[in-house]
């Protein structure tokens, strides 16, 4: 057939100009390269994200923690007063509460074994934070009760600093100095990677909270709880009462502000909610610029490729070329001209996309909608710049077009 | 076969005064004719032949082909009649550039609605003798021989009617004498061919000169038989 001809056409002419058609494709590369990459990596971290806040946070989560009018963040650890005894009545007191486990913690303790010396997160919890956390151990046992009325002198330790402390020998039973404290090592902590914050979750170890408070500390304060309720529809009741309980415990007069924050699946909601919106429409606003300016670019190539080719247009309609054969003509060549540097840009944006994936931990997914639209832009802007002037030239009288 | 009948073409630039390129052509062509239209440059010869060809439209006046206006044709059918009766030669040559001699002579094939085009560009090719360059690019190809390509490219869709205009301009005396000699030959075999030039030497080759100054014919006259028997000879 005719057109089948004049698409084969086409194709070989762009071979022809090698250079020209590579720095138009160049432009339709980039601006998908970017877009791609960027909406890849959103929405890795996006994923990421979510995952995380799901793992640390089941749906029938409360989180209190010690301090006003904080949200994400670690908790401060001079903050307000939150005993034991204040969970401890929220548990008696709101009968929706299933379990609450009390936590202590030393942001970066230094932590011996024999000449070797790592720094750690210490973590002061009870026994029912394996429940409450959804963190076990691989091998050992958890603390128990025991352990916790008695302030034992035991450990659980992350995978990180076990590998620091101890390289490839088995850390269970050995002593380890946390402080001056001896601490007897009875659990591997379940793996978890790095969390929100960029921290390193396997470089921990996990002491009975009691321990954390009377031994290593000296404190009587906590500084956070994590309250599971019974059902999940009963969050919202169960912040009000926690709330009511605890501004009563602490006398705090009516019109003042807590001392105490509560985080539950709605605070967290709106948090991600936030986050989001900066994953999901600023981030592909930097790319969509970079998408435009790229195209802009790969336009105005086109646009003067064309005029430098008005000649060959009235030759073509010369010897008898309709305007549609040089409009189909252009349409093939600018198509797949965009089309090649676009799909080159998609796997381009997808490689580095994947790279960076790697590094972050982050899941990693073809976002399939930004490639298409970066490769249609491209398409619709080469057709603007390349075949609306080729239809100007062709409508033109030859003779007028070859002079 | 074609005939103007009082054509008339002014250029009117915007901003200076028109130009009357042609004022009132009236000139017939016949089917088997080799004429060669002469003239001074500025003349108005390649505008005459452009009209011939279809690649612009006279300002007044009527072109018949076979007996139609063509004129009145639309845009589209215009390729049409380009494509299917008209072979072009133009000043310029416009081959495309990077392009194998053999694709250039067959892009008016591209266009045609003819399904067995096999073969063909390299039939016109042969026909100009250039069978063994077929994959040259024109800048692998002499001038002359550039020349040839151009001159196969309009014979390549057995035209009705071969135009070309100044197809020796650019050419030494001997590459001159042979795109002239295969015009002669062309005409033979019985295609109707219409040359410009401004050298009389090369006029002498055609049967028939008309002469065109200021955008008139000024003289029309077909050249003897013996003169026309002296050029075969050579
Ligand atoms: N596009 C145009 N706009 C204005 N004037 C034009 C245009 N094309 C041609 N002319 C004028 O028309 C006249 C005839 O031009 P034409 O090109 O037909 O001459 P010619 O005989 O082919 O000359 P040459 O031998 O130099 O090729 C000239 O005076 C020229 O200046
Ligand atoms: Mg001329």
């Amino acid at each position: 057939m005719n057109a089948i001809r004049l698409v084969r056409h086409s194709i070989r002419a762009i071979s022809r100009y090698k250079q020209r058609s590579a720095f138009i494709m160049l432009g339709s590369f980039v601006g998908t390269a970017a877009l791609t990459l960027v909406v890849a990596v959103g929405a890795g971290a996006e994923r990421k994200m979510l995952s995380t806040v799901r793992q640390l946070f089941g749906v029938s989560s409360i989180i209190v923690m010690a301090g006003g009018a904080h949200l994400m963040g670690p908790p401060r650890a001079n903050a307000a007063r939150l005993t034991l005894d204040d969970i401890e009545a929220i548990a008696s007191d709101v009968s929706a509460v299933e379990i609450w486990d009390p936590q202590q913690a030393l942001p970066e303790a230094s932590v011996r074994y024999e000449g070797r010396t790592a720094t750690a997160r210490v973590l002061g919890q009870s026994e029912r934070a394996e429940r409450a956390w959804q963190r076990t151990v691989t091998r050992g046992v958890f603390i128990d009760e025991t352990a916790v009325r008695a302030s034992a002198r035991v450990a659980l330790i992350g995978e990180t600093t076990a590998r620091e402390l101890f390289g490839d020998g088995d850390p269970i039973g050995q002593e380890i100095l946390v402080g001056n404290v001896p601490l007897r090592i009875v659990g591997i902590l379940e793996p978890f990677g790095t969390d929100l914050h960029g921290m390193d979750r396997d470089d921990e170890v996990v002491v009975p909270i009691s321990t954390m408070m009377r031994r290593l500390m000296n404190v009587d304060t906590i500084i956070l709880a994590k309250i599971l309720v019974r059902d999940p529809s009963q969050v919202e009741g169960a912040v009000r009462d926690i709330t009511r309980v605890l501004r009563e415990r602490h006398g705090i007069p009516a019109g003042r502000p807590d001392d105490f924050t509560l985080v539950s699946p709605i605070t967290v909601q709106k948090m991600v909610a936030r986050t989001e919106r900066i994953l999901k429409l600023y981030l592909p606003l930097v790319a969509a610029i970079a998408l435009l300016v790229a195209t802009i670019v790969a336009a105005a190539l086109m646009l003067a490729s064309v005029n430098e080719r008005v000649g060959e247009i009235g030759l073509r309609r010369a010897v008898g070329a309709r305007v549609e054969d040089v409009l189909l003509q252009f349409v093939v060549e600018t198509s797949a001209t965009m089309l090649s540097g676009g799909l080159l840009g998609v796997i381009a944006g997808s490689v580095a996309a994947e790279a960076i994936a790697a590094r972050l931990h982050l899941g990693q997914l073809l976002p399939w909608r930004a490639a298409l639209l970066g490769i249609v832009v491209s398409i619709i802007t080469g057709i603007l710049a390349g075949v609306l002037p080729a239809r100007r030239a062709a409508r033109l009288d030859p003779v007028e077009a070859l002079r | 076969m074609i005939e103007l009948q009082g054509i008339t073409r002014v250029y009117a630039p915007s901003g200076r005064p028109p130009v009357h390129a042609l004022s009132d052509v009236s000139l017939r062509i016949e089917r088997g004719e080799f004429v060669a239209v002469v003239g001074t440059s500025g003349s108005g010869k390649s505008t005459l032949m452009s009209i011939f060809g279809l690649l612009a439209r006279p300002t007044s006046g009527r072109y018949l082909f076979d007996g139609h206006d063509v004129t009145t044709l639309s845009v589209e059918e215009q390729a049409r009649f380009r494509n299917k009766r008209v072979g072009f030669v133009f000043q310029g040559l416009h081959l495309l550039p990077r392009t194998s001699a053999l694709e250039n002579v067959e892009l008016p094939l591209l266009y045609s609605e003819r399904t067995a085009i096999d073969g063909l560009g390299s039939k016109a090719l042969a026909a100009v003798g250039l069978t063994d360059r077929m994959q040259h690019t024109p800048a692998e190809l002499s001038g002359g021989q550039q020349q040839r390509v151009a001159i196969a490219r309009a014979l390549v869709n057995e035209p009705d009617i071969v135009l070309a205009d100044e197809p020796t301009g650019n050419l030494d005396p001997r590459s001159a004498l042979e795109v002239m000699s295969l015009f002669r030959e062309l005409n033979r075999q019985g295609h109707t061919i219409v040359i410009v030039t401004h050298d009389m030497a090369m006029a002498g080759h055609a049967k028939r000169v008309a002469r065109i100054e200021n955008g008139r014919i000024v003289a029309d006259r077909t050249t003897t038989p013996a003169r026309e028997r002296a050029s075969e000879a050579r």
